[in-house]
């Protein structure tokens, strides 16, 4: 069977990555010259987590290629929850480094969904980074909440912000011109948003789109999740 | 003190080019959004303006017409600090001149070292004229 990848979606991804990238090896440059200056151990830690954030996007975007030529794609049982906590987990450093509060919100207990959970952590922790990194106007508090909800159709589990300016229409337009413009969504960041285009990638592999949404006031991406009928049966 | 308006998105580089411009004995203005830079500006007068001319919502171009468009405001130098290439820009000198920038650094290859000589030779400068 052959497999057709999409080459000029991933040619803008790349181009996407190209241009995110260059912030965490700016970071690291200047953290390192900092650290010289001020002979100072605790720029070296930053360095640590900044290059470690740097590896994922990567890794992230080599996983959607990977998955883009994949038949077929091995879902297994997975816990939202879980998901989430992992992943809240992972982005605590950068959360603080930005100064946002971190907050995961699920309402309720949930019966695992079918994904695969490689992909699904993956995609949540490039959005996560996405929110973190852009910052809402100083009169808004900034807050991201790794949030989920019970919909008709499934779980609905998602990343949410105070940023202000994430609409549907915002998003529509920046799948549009991610890659050839240098910001994906300039409504609410100042990135290229290659986090928010490699999580709707990998999303997509498993076929649940990402999608505008909101939970508990904040406007934010989500996907619907389906559950795991065979286990909803146990 | 010399006041530094400096304009700069994400939040760990802000914090950066704070802490070593607040070493050389400015006062520094951090904000990540155009709007809140002007209101910034608004409380207290800068004497020389780093901004990055990639923001959410409004762009730095966006800033500099704004910043200009009030009298009181126009001799300020702007140094712009980009993540954007000069000539992936299009800037070119009489652009430059056009937008009262002083200097156009382009950010992934401007040291530290690099950015605290050129804000003090803008510095330097802004004494001469006036």
């Amino acid at each position: 069977m052959v497999i057709s990848v999409d080459s000029g979606s991933q040619e803008r991804l790349l181009r996407a990555l190209a241009e995110q990238i260059k912030l965490p090896l700016i970071q690291i440059a200047r953290q390192a010259e900092l650290s010289q200056l001020t002979c100072s151990d605790k720029a070296l830690k930053s360095i640590e987590y900044t290059a470690d954030m740097a590896i994922r996007l990567i890794d992230s975007y080599l996983l959607s290629i990977h998955l883009q030529t994949q038949a077929s794609l091995e879902l297994e049982p997975v816990s939202v929850g879980a998901i989430l906590q992992d992943t809240a987990h992972r982005l605590d450093r950068l959360a603080k480094e930005y100064n946002c509060t971190l907050e995961v919100h699920l309402t309720g207990r949930y019966e695992p969904v079918m994904a695969n959970r490689q992909s699904l952590e993956a995609a949540y922790t490039m959005l996560g980074y996405a929110f973190i990194e852009s910052a809402p106007p100083v009169a808004l508090k900034h807050q991201v909440i790794l949030g989920a909800h019970r919909s008709q159709k499934g779980v609905v589990a998602g990343i949410f912000g105070t940023q202000p300016g994430l609409s549907a229409d915002a998003f529509r337009r920046g799948k549009a011109i991610f890659g050839s413009s240098r910001q994906g969504l300039p409504a609410v960041s100042s990135a290229s948003g290659a986090g928010i285009f490699l999580a709707e990638s990998l999303l997509k592999s498993m076929e649940t789109p990402l999608r505008q949404s909101r939970h508990r006031k904040c406007g934010g991406l989500a996907a619907t999740l389906l559950t795991s009928k065979q286990l909803q049966l146990i | 003190m010399k006041r530094v308006l400096l304009i700069e998105p994400d939040k760990p580089l802000s914090d950066i080019y704070r802490s070593v411009l607040v070493s050389d004995g400015y006062t520094v203005d951090a904000c990540a959004h155009a709007q809140d830079a002007v209101h910034a500006a608004d409380d207290n007068r800068p004497d020389i303006v780093v901004l990055e001319l990639q923001l959410a919502a409004h762009n730095g171009i966006e800033f500099i017409y704004e910043f200009k468009s009030y009298t009181e405001w126009q001799d300020i130098p702007i140094v712009v600090h980009s993540i954007i290439p000069p000539a992936a820009f299009g800037m070119n000198p009489r652009m430059q001149r056009l937008c009262g920038i002083k200097h156009y650094l382009y950010k992934p290859a401007t040291s530290l070292k690099r950015l605290r000589r050129i804000i003090l030779e803008t510095d330097l400068a802004a004494l001469g004229t006036t």
